[in-house]
C-alpha cells in the first residue's frame, strides 16, 4: 500500500467508512496507467472513485518533486454536462482536499463563471478544473491555451451516458484528441481518460468512444451494487374522467398533495419548461399553504435563483421542487425522499435516473410515482415498470461524422493558437466520431473554412481561416469573426433568447425572442413561478414588473419531443396483448381496461401479430391511421414511406402526423386502401430506394439542417443579452438549405442533413424489421364512425409534415389564401 | 400572366419581374447584388453561383421582353462594392442600349459616383409613369393620383386547403392602396402578406404565376 492510499483510508476510517470495492479497483487501475469507464449507480461515490485516484497520485508525488511553477499546475479536468453539477462537486472536492491536507485548488469554469474568475484562471490554473464541454472548447479558443495542459494527468467525463448520444459528446472527443496531441508534441504523455456512466445498453461502446485507442490500457469497472426502486402509478378514480390526449396532466394534480405532505422533500419532474410553469401555478392554486415551500427549477431560470433553490434543497427548506431535466443528474440532495414523474419519460434509463434522485445514499430505496397525462399512458407506465424490473436499459448511440461540429472545432482552434492541418487530421481521424473520415472530405472541410467553397471557386474576398506565413499554422485574423464564433461555441441550438429583468433590478431568467415578439405592453406571463407584467424591451433585455393578475400565459420554449425508445415499444406491444388476454399483473392495466373496451367497440384492439389500420372520414378530410407501435422517429419515416407509395398510385396530397403508437395520413380526397394495397405499401421490398425518395419529398432533412447551419456557423443565433445586431448578415437556415440544394449540391453539410435522417433517425434495420414483422402479421382494416382512443391523440397533434404527388397549380386552385376580413 | 391595373396592361413573369408593354419597361425589385459576397467577407460560405444565377435569370427576361428600360425598384446593392458587383459590371456590358434606372432603397448607400461609373441613373425617392409610382417603400409615397408599386418587404403568401394543407410562395401583391413586388434575389426570406377580401395576390410557382 502506498502513502497516498493509506492517507485516504485513514481519513475514511476516522468517519467509520471504508471504500467500496469498485472505488479501490479504480484507484489501482488508475495508478497502473489505465484509462477506462466506471459504471456505478448515483449515490455510491462514483465521483470519489476517480477523484481520489488522482488525489492519491498527487499525495504520492507531492514530496518527490519540487513545487511546480504556478502556471503549470493543472492535474485533473472534470467534464460535467450540467452547470448545476459543478458547484456541488467542487464543494465536495474542496472538503476532501482540506481533510487530506493537500494544497490543491478546485476551479469551476462554465457559462456562469465571472469574467474576473476566468482571468484569474488564465494567470494560474487550479489543479482541478470543473468544466462543461462547451467551456472546454472556449478554453481551446484562447490564445496561449496550447501550453495549459502539459502537466495534466487525467480527464474525467462525468455522466458520460448523457453526452455520448449527442454532438456534445463529439465536442468532448475532439477536445480530448487535441489535449492528447498537445502532450504528445510536448513529450509529456501522462494523460489518462476516464468516463463515469450510469448503466446503458452499450457500455463497451461507450468506452470505445471516450478512449478509442485500442492499444491503450483500458478497463471497465462495474460497481456490483443493487439499487432498490419502488415504482407506483397514480391512478384515476374513474378512467372515464381521464382525457384521451394531452401532455399536461393537471386533472390528477390533487392526488399529489397528500404525497408531498407525507414526504420530506419531493422532486416533481415535468417534461417541458412551459408545462412546469403551469404546474407550479396550479399546485399553488390547489393548496395556497404551499406558498414559499415549493419552488420551480429549469434551464431558463436565472443562475442566482437556481443557486438559491439548490441550496434550499440541500438544507431541506423546500417541501417540493418542480423541475425539468435540469435536475436530472448527479447532485445529491439528501432530503429528497420522493420523486414524481409527470407524463411519460419515454425511456427506462431516464425514468430510473430520475427515480435515483430520491434515496440517494447507499442502501436507501428510491421511490418514484408516475402520473399519467392521458389514459393510454397508463399502458406505458406498465411497460416501463416491466422494463425497469428486467433492467432492459436502452443504448445511447454515439454520434459520428458530424461535419458541422468538426467545422466549428477547426475554427475554434484557429481562433486559439492556430493549427497544423496535417497534425489535426491525424488527431481527428483517431477519434471514434471521425474514424471514417476520408481524405477528400477533410480537404473539402479545409477549403470550406479557408476559401469558402470547393476548389473550383476560390473566392478572393472570403476571409475566415487563413495561413499565418510565419509559423505555417491556420488562424483566424478577423476580430469580428473570432468574437462571433466564441459566442456560439456549442452544439445545443435554441431560439434567440432574451434575458428578463425587473424594472427595479434583478434578473429572473430567459425567454425566447419569438415569445416576446408576441407580447404587448401590459401583457402578463409567468417565469420562475412569478407572474410578470411586460413593460418594454431595452438593450436586448425584457423589462418587467410584478403583475397583479392571478393568471397569465406561460412562455413556450422550443424543445424537441422525446421519442419512445425501441426497448419500450416492444414491451408496450406485449402489454396490449396482456390486457386483451387479461393475463396482466399491473394495476395500471386494470384501470385502463374500459378504454380498451371503447377501442374494441369502435374499431379493434390490435394484437401482437396484427397491424391495425383505421379509415375515418369527417368534414376535416380523409384520415388513415396505422399503429405499428415502433416509436415516434420510426413512425415519421414510415408515414413518409407509406404516403410516398400511396402517392404513386394516384395524384394525392397528404398531411402527416405521428406519435409513439402510430401515424396518420390526412388527405382532402379519398385515400385508396384495401388489403392488397395495405400489404404493398408496408412491404420491405425496394425499401432503401423508396425511403430515399420519400425523405427527399418531405422536409425532414431541411429540419435537421436548422441545427447544422447554427453549429457550423452559417447562421448566427445570438446569445442571451449579448445579441450582436448585424442586419446585413441576417439569414436563415432554410435559405441556406435552398441555396446549397440549388447551387452547391456536393456541400457536406447538406449531405449531413440527409445522413442524420438516415442513420440517426431512420435506424434502417429497425424499420426493415418492423416491415417484416408487419408482413407476417394480419393487417386489420376498420372504418370507425368516430375517432378512437388510439387515433384521437394523433389527430390532435399539430406538428405536421407534408407529401404530395400533385401538380402545384392544381393544389393552389383548391386552396385559399387566409384573408383579413 | 397578364393583368390590367389602372387601365394599363402588366405582365407578371414567374422570374419575379413585371413588364409594362406600354412603357417598354421591365421592373424588378430587391436584387441585393453583392449579398453573397458580403456574407463571404464575413466568413459565411455562400456560393457565388447564386449571384450569377440571379443575373442569368435577368438575362432571360431581357431576352424575352426586349425592354428599353430596366427599372430596379430599390435595394439593388446589398451593402458595398465587392466581387459580385464587379461581376455585375461585366455582365452589364452586353446591354449598352438598355436604360438602367434605380429607385433608391434603404440598402442603396454607395457613392453617387459609383452608380455613375456603372451607368445607372438614380431616382430618389420614386420613378413615376402616367399611372404608377415606383417607390421602394410604399408608405413613403406622396403621389396621390398614382398607384404606388413598391418592393422592400419581400412578400410571400400562404395558402391553406382542406385536410390541414398549406403552401408558401413568393408573390406579387396588388392591394387597394399599393402594390408590392417580389424580391428578385433568391437569397432572401419571405414576409407573409395577408390580403384584404377584395385585394389580389399572385403566387409564383417554379413553373408559372398563379392567381390565389
Amino acid at each position: 500500500m502506498n502513502k497516498g492510499q493509506q492517507k485516504v483510508l485513514d481519513w475514511l476510517k476516522k468517519d467509520d467508512k471504508k471504500p467500496f470495492k469498485f472505488q479501490e479497483e479504480a484507484w489501482s487501475y488508475y495508478a497502473k496507467g489505465y484509462s477506462g469507464l466506471v459504471n456505478a449507480p448515483t449515490g455510491f461515490g462514483k465521483t470519489f472513485s476517480l477523484f481520489l485516484a488522482v488525489v492519491i497520485e498527487g499525495i504520492n508525488l507531492a514530496n518527490t518533486k519540487d513545487k511546480k511553477k504556478a502556471k503549470d499546475r493543472l492535474q485533473l479536468i472534470w467534464i460535467t454536462p450540467l452547470r448545476s453539477l459543478a458547484k456541488d462537486i467542487a464543494r465536495a472536492m474542496r472538503e476532501v482536499l482540506t481533510e487530506l491536507e493537500l494544497d490543491w485548488h478546485v476551479g469551476v469554469r462554465n457559462g456562469d463563471t465571472t469574467q474576473a474568475e476566468k482571468l484569474q484562471q488564465k494567470k494560474s490554473m487550479p489543479e482541478v478544473l470543473l468544466i462543461t464541454p462547451e467551456s472546454l472548447h472556449l478554453l481551446l479558443a484562447q490564445k496561449g491555451s496550447s501550453t495549459l495542459f502539459e502537466t495534466l494527468k487525467c480527464i474525467v467525463a462525468d455522466e458520460w451516458h448523457e453526452l455520448l448520444g449527442n454532438k456534445r459528446g463529439v465536442l468532448v472527443e475532439l477536445a480530448i484528441s487535441r489535449i492528447k496531441g498537445l502532450q504528445k508534441a510536448a513529450k509529456q504523455q501522462h494523460l489518462r481518460v476516464w468516463g463515469i456512466s450510469a448503466t446503458i445498453g452499450n457500455i463497451e461502446e461507450a468506452l470505445d468512444v471516450i478512449e478509442p485507442d485500442l492499444n491503450a490500457k483500458r478497463i471497465i469497472i462495474k460497481a456490483k451494487l443493487n439499487k432498490k426502486t419502488i415504482i407506483k402509478s397514480i391512478l384515476p378514480d374513474d378512467i372515464e374522467t381521464m382525457p384521451w390526449a394531452g401532455h399536461l396532466g393537471l386533472k390528477l394534480a390533487y392526488k399529489l398533495l397528500p404525497i408531498i405532505e407525507k414526504s420530506k422533500t419531493t422532486l416533481i419532474f415535468i417534461n417541458t419548461r412551459g408545462q412546469s410553469e403551469m404546474w407550479y401555478q396550479h399546485l399553488l392554486n390547489l393548496e395556497p399553504e404551499l406558498a414559499g415551500r415549493i419552488a420551480i427549477h429549469h434551464g431558463s431560470i436565472d443562475f442566482e435563483l437556481r443557486n438559491w433553490i439548490e441550496d434550499a434543497l440541500h438544507t431541506g427548506l423546500l417541501k417540493a421542487v418542480i423541475a425539468t431535466s435540469s435536475l436530472d443528474l448527479g447532485v445529491d440532495f439528501k432530503p429528497v425522499d420522493t420523486v414524481i414523474q409527470v407524463g411519460s419519460p419515454k425511456g427506462v434509463a431516464r425514468f430510473l435516473q430520475r427515480a435515483g434522485r430520491s434515496g440517494h445514499s447507499p442502501g436507501e430505496t428510491s421511490k418514484i410515482y408516475f402520473l399519467p397525462t392521458h389514459a393510454l399512458e397508463l399502458v406505458e407506465a406498465a411497460a416501463i415498470k416491466e422494463a425497469a424490473k428486467e433492467n432492459n436499459i436502452e443504448s445511447r448511440e454515439p454520434v459520428i461524422m458530424v461535419f458541422d461540429t468538426l467545422i466549428q472545432y477547426l475554427v475554434t482552434l484557429a481562433i486559439g493558437d492556430g493549427f497544423d492541418d496535417k497534425v489535426i487530421y491525424e488527431e481527428v481521424k483517431n477519434t471514434h466520431a471521425f474514424k471514417m473520415l476520408l481524405p477528400q472530405e477533410w480537404s473539402w472541410l479545409m477549403q470550406f473554412i479557408t476559401s469558402g467553397g470547393d476548389s473550383l471557386t476560390a473566392y478572393q474576398e472570403f476571409k475566415k481561416v487563413v495561413k499565418d506565413e510565419e509559423d505555417g499554422l491556420w488562424k483566424v485574423k478577423g476580430r469580428q469573426i473570432a468574437m462571433r464564433h466564441r459566442l456560439h461555441i456549442g452544439t445545443i441550438v435554441s431560439d434567440a433568447m432574451l434575458k428578463v429583468k425587473f424594472l427595479s433590478g434583478g434578473y429572473i431568467g430567459m425567454v425566447e425572442e419569438y415569445f416576446v415578439s408576441k407580447l404587448k405592453v401590459g401583457d402578463s406571463f409567468t417565469l420562475a413561478g412569478r407572474i410578470l407584467e411586460f413593460v418594454h424591451i431595452k438593450d436586448m433585455t425584457v423589462i418587467v414588473r410584478k403583475s397583479k393578475q392571478k393568471k397569465a400565459m406561460s412562455p413556450s420554449w422550443l424543445g424537441g419531443r422525446l421519442p419512445l425508445s425501441s426497448n419500450l415499444g416492444t414491451v408496450l406491444r406485449k402489454k396490449y396483448n396482456e390486457v386483451l388476454n387479461k393475463t396482466h399483473q399491473e394495476e395500471e392495466l386494470n384501470a385502463v381496461y374500459p378504454i380498451f373496451l371503447v377501442q374494441q367497440e369502435r374499431s379493434h384492439v390490435p394484437r401482437n401479430d396484427e397491424l391495425l389500420v383505421e379509415i375515418i372520414n369527417n368534414k376535416e378530410g380523409f384520415h388513415l391511421f396505422a399503429y405499428p407501435f415502433e416509436g415516434r422517429l420510426v413512425h415519421e419515416i414510415l408515414a413518409a414511406l407509406v404516403a410516398y407509395r400511396l402517392s404513386k398510385l394516384i395524384p394525392i396530397t397528404f398531411s402527416l402526423a405521428m406519435n409513439d403508437y402510430g401515424f396518420e395520413l390526412l388527405s382532402d380526397i379519398e385515400i385508396p386502401m384495401d388489403d392488397a394495397i395495405a400489404y404493398e405499401v408496408f412491404s420491405p421490398e425496394n425499401l432503401t430506394e423508396d425511403i430515399t425518395l420519400s425523405i427527399n419529398s418531405t422536409e425532414m432533412a431541411r429540419r435537421k439542417f436548422r441545427d447544422i447551419a447554427c453549429i457550423s456557423g452559417l447562421v448566427f443565433q445570438g446569445y442571451p443579452g449579448k445579441y450582436v445586431a448585424n442586419r446585413h448578415l441576417q439569414s436563415s437556415a432554410g435559405l441556406f438549405f435552398n441555396v446549397f440544394s440549388d447551387f452547391d449540391k456536393h456541400n457536406l453539410l447538406l449531405r449531413q442533413a440527409y445522413d442524420e435522417v438516415f442513420y440517426q433517425q431512420l435506424e434502417e434495420p429497425r424499420l426493415a424489421a418492423a416491415l417484416h414483422r408487419i408482413q407476417q402479421s394480419t393487417i386489420v382494416i376498420t372504418h370507425p364512425k368516430r375517432f378512437t382512443p388510439l387515433s384521437f391523440p394523433i389527430k390532435v397533434d399539430s406538428l405536421r409534415a407534408n407529401m404530395s404527388s400533385e401538380e402545384l397549380e392544381q393544389r393552389i386552385e383548391r386552396m385559399k389564401v387566409e384573408v383579413f376580413k | 400572366m397578364t393583368i390590367t391595373i389602372r387601365d394599363e396592361e402588366l405582365i407578371l413573369a414567374k422570374e419575379r419581374a413585371i413588364y409594362l408593354p406600354q412603357q417598354e419597361l421591365l421592373a424588378i425589385s430587391d436584387l441585393h447584388l453583392g449579398k453573397a459576397a458580403h456574407f463571404r467577407k464575413a466568413g459565411l460560405q455562400v456560393p457565388s453561383t447564386l449571384a450569377q444565377g440571379d443575373l442569368e435569370r435577368l438575362s432571360i427576361l431581357l431576352e424575352r421582353f426586349q425592354p428599353k428600360t430596366l427599372l430596379i425598384n430599390g435595394d439593388m446593392f446589398h451593402h458595398d462594392v465587392n466581387t459580385d458587383v464587379d461581376d455585375f459590371g461585366r455582365w452589364k456590358l452586353q446591354y449598352s442600349n438598355l436604360n438602367f434606372i434605380l429607385v433608391k432603397g434603404n440598402h442603396d448607400k454607395l457613392d453617387e459616383k459609383q452608380y455613375q461609373n456603372l451607368g445607372i441613373k438614380i431616382h430618389d425617392p420614386s420613378y413615376c409613369t402616367s399611372s404608377f409610382c415606383f417607390i421602394h417603400d410604399a408608405v413613403k409615397c406622396k403621389e396621390e393620383n398614382l398607384y404606388p408599386i413598391s418592393g422592400h418587404i419581400h412578400p410571400g403568401v400562404a395558402v391553406f386547403g382542406k385536410a390541414k394543407q398549406s403552401l408558401k410562395f413568393p408573390c406579387f401583391y396588388f392591394g387597394n392602396d399599393y402594390a408590392v413586388m417580389p424580391a428578385f434575389s433568391v437569397f432572401t426570406g419571405l414576409s407573409l402578406v395577408k390580403p384584404k377580401a377584395n385585394e389580389q395576390v399572385y403566387a409564383i410557382t417554379p413553373t408559372k404565376v398563379v392567381k390565389v
